[in-house]
């Protein structure tokens, strides 16, 4: 038996011709930030893996992080050359990052992919002042999320079109015993910026309203206001129940259990939430149906929110890191690494129930996508409207968040909430 | 023999460098950040002087008074209850109970030990207002169900009810321990007098209990107006900023609207606000005969 001393320098000889042989082949190391769940980061390894396979040298790690803390995780990292070099952000975190020169630019060759095989309004959310500062991945719009089984039995036909039906709807969806709603007939969610926003939003859009125009705040427009006191008739006539609407942390909770338990006859939510449904109501998602944003008295058409994610590489990596980068990221986005003409990056988002941005991963995916649940969504993509991307953005959403919700319990009138936005949003922008 | 000044700095320095390095620096790059424009996405040297600024722009800042006003409600409701619960526990505990006190006192410290984080996923769903087994309970009893985190008057409350839960156990281990300090001498001699229960309590009992109290009330004061993690996890400062708290207020402004400076300012008045509360306890409660506790 050997002599344990000279055991261990014999551990310590191989460690060192290990590491030597290591270094003979040189390593890219990247990194990739994101906030998929734990099965699409699965999918996302794999595409990896296969990249690897293909490109010896070049070394990708995961990392992901729940959606509430992407944005602090590359706040914290993103200035070290050793923090993530690849990251999926949301595009109204992009001018910031720009403005404190983290995001590197597209690089020129790589231009004509993107000009040529993303939509026009997508090439723009990844850009700024007109240069491109990487691939667009995932798109989200806004819908109406019915219940037909709440539907047939308040004897419903249909989705409501207008703003009017809306509230006939909810009102027959509405049940309640003594003073408790037991079930609400439209739901609105509170405590979570984005879900707050958006979906009201949508329905400023849909009455020809806006929220920022030439960089000055409309929140003080009429469409908007009417917005705002639809809400305030919901509550007050109890088709919501304010109590039912919250989301947690990671921006589920109380207000998709709610629906998803069919206490919530309509709500406004974005295709994302079909895979967060699905796995909450087993074989009741069939019940789902989605529709456009009911219509205001003052809009031409159903004109829902649309945000985008895009990738985007950290212009402090090093400049092998960077060239890496986006040599993965035009493989993970191109048409050749996914199934089907599809890419990768389309087929990860679809498994989510994500819509693809890239106009082969569309039709790629043209089944899918024309299922009930998100046929929905993709008809109105063309209606859609993006979320104004701002410096300031993420803090004026929450300004509008915190009128609508003191709207929402009792704290403010629609007027006074329409005017502490404006002015919060417009002081936030004259910043 | 007196040891001289440079062996008294050289064994003084581990201790006194770490305070420095882990304490007093971290203070004061807290107090340079606020007079500064910082996004966190720079180095340090790119920040922006803006002198008072920042102290300033909170004074007119709605969001900043509600989570200062909030934290103070927090911190206040949580020691109204777990003063006199935990020193009831303690001495229940402590004289009250011949069987079983281990093992109440294990259960009443399990809670503290689990994280918060892990154990507030399950309070989300003690507090659901349909499906919650909390309601259902008071729809047994034919009581109302309540809110709880979905309205703006029960959900700071609710965030109490769930702090005292979680923490009331440790505290009731600091009164107990309290309680042992205390000699039996002084119980048999008040018996002697002819002290009931109640004058044990007041004038043996509490007096020479007050060290463990100070510490406790110092202790929950800083646990308190430091809450973070409830209010992340459960209600992210909702509904209607009913929640938000200066530790989530600080949190937000630094890291989602990177306004590094402004959070630094909310965290360093923070950082005096416990420094003023965690004084005036000591002055409320400092021993009579002026001795320092």
């Amino acid at each position: 038996m050997a002599h344990p001393t000279r055991r261990l320098s014999r551990l310590l000889a191989a460690l060192a011709l290990a590491v030597l042989f290591g270094a003979g082949v040189a390593q890219v190391q990247l990194t990739y930030l994101t906030h998929w769940p734990p099965e699409t980061v699965a999918l996302l390894e794999d595409a990896i893996e296969q990249y690897e396979a293909q490109n010896e040298g070049v070394d990708i790690q995961v990392r992901a992080v729940p959606f509430g803390n992407l944005l602090s995780t590359l706040r914290s990292q993103a200035a070290s050359p050793s923090g993530p070099t690849i990251a999926g952000i949301y595009e109204l975190w992009l001018p910031e990052l720009v403005a404190n020169d983290i995001a590197a630019q597209l690089p020129q060759d790589l231009t004509t992919d993107l000009t040529e095989n993303w939509s026009e309004g997508l090439v723009g959310s990844v850009s700024v002042d007109g240069t491109h500062y990487g691939y667009p991945n995932e798109v989200n719009l806004y819908a109406l999320n019915y219940n037909t089984r709440l539907f047939e039995e308040a004897g419903l036909e249909g989705p409501p079109e207008t703003w009017e039906q809306l509230e006939e709807y909810a009102e027959a969806l509405t049940k309640r015993e003594g003073n408790t709603v037991m079930q609400q007939g439209f739901g609105i969610i509170n405590s979570w910026d984005s879900g707050a926003v958006h979906p009201w939003l949508s329905l400023v859009y849909s009455n020809g309203g806006s929220l920022i125009e030439n960089g000055q705040a409309t929140l003080d427009d009429p469409a908007a206001l009417e917005a705002a006191q639809l809400y305030e008739r919901f509550i007050a006539n109890g088709y919501t129940d304010p109590a039912m609407g919250t989301a947690n942390a990671s921006t589920t909770g109380p207000y998709l259990q709610h629906f998803a338990n069919g206490q919530t006859g309509m709500i406004i939510m974005a295709n994302w939430w079909q895979s967060a449904l699905r796995d909450s109501m087993g074989d009741s998602f069939e019940d789902v149906a989605t529709a456009p944003i009911p219509v205001g008295p003052n809009g031409s058409g159903p004109t829902p929110v649309s945000y985008a994610w895009l990738t985007m590489v950290n212009s402090n990596a090093s400049d092998e890191q960077q060239q890496a980068a986006w040599e993965f990221l035009a493989w993970l986005n191109g048409p050749d690494s996914g199934e089907a003409g599809s890419s990768a990056m389309g087929d990860i988002l679809m498994s989510m129930g994500i819509l693809p941005s890239r106009g082969s991963d569309v039709e790629a995916h043209g089944d899918e996508l024309s299922t009930p649940f998100l046929e929905g969504y993709v008809s109105q993509l063309d209606n859609a409207r993006p979320f104004p991307t701002v410096m300031g953005g993420a803090e004026a959403t929450a300004a509008i968040q915190q009128a609508l919700e003191a709207l929402q319990f009792g704290q403010l009138d629609a007027q006074q909430a329409m005017e502490q936005a404006q002015r919060d949003v417009q002081s936030i922008l004259d910043r | 023999m007196r040891p001289s000044p440079a062996t008294t700095a050289l064994f003084l320095a581990p201790g006194v460098g770490l305070l420095l390095v882990f304490v007093v620096l971290p203070v004061l790059l807290t107090a340079w950040i606020s007079l500064n424009n910082w996004s966190m996405y720079t180095p340090l040297s790119g920040m922006t002087f803006v002198g008072l600024e920042n102290f300033e722009r909170l004074l007119g800042d709605r969001n900043f008074r509600l989570a200062f006003r909030n934290t103070l409600v927090y911190a206040g409701l949580s020691l109204a209850f777990i003063l006199p619960l935990s020193f009831l526990l303690g001495q229940f505990l402590f004289t009250g109970l011949r069987r079983g006190r281990t093992v109440l006192r294990s259960m009443l410290f399990v809670p503290y030990m689990v994280p918060t984080i892990a154990v507030a996923i399950i309070w989300g769903y003690l507090y659901s207002p349909l499906y919650g087994p909390l309601n259902q309970i008071l729809r047994f009893f034919e009581l109302p169900g309540q809110a709880w985190l979905g309205s703006v008057d029960s959900a700071l409350f609710s965030l109490v009810i769930f702090n005292v839960w979680q923490t009331i156990g440790y505290y009731t281990v600091l009164v107990i321990a309290g309680l042992t300090q205390i000699p039996r001498t002084f119980y048999e001699a008040a018996l002697i007098d002819g002290a009931n229960a109640w004058q044990r309590t007041r004038f043996v009992t509490l007096p020479l209990l007050r060290r463990t109290l100070l510490f406790v009330v110092v202790i929950a004061t800083i646990n308190t107006v430091q809450v973070f993690e409830p209010v992340y996890v459960l209600t992210q400062g909702g509904p209607a900023n009913a929640t938000n708290v200066l530790s989530f207020q600080v949190y937000r402004s630094a890291f989602e609207f990177g306004l590094a400076g402004q959070a630094s300012a909310m965290a360093f008045i923070l950082f005096l606000l416990l420094v003023v509360a965690v004084g005036a306890v000591m002055r409320l409660l400092r021993d009579p005969e002026g001795r320092d506790l």
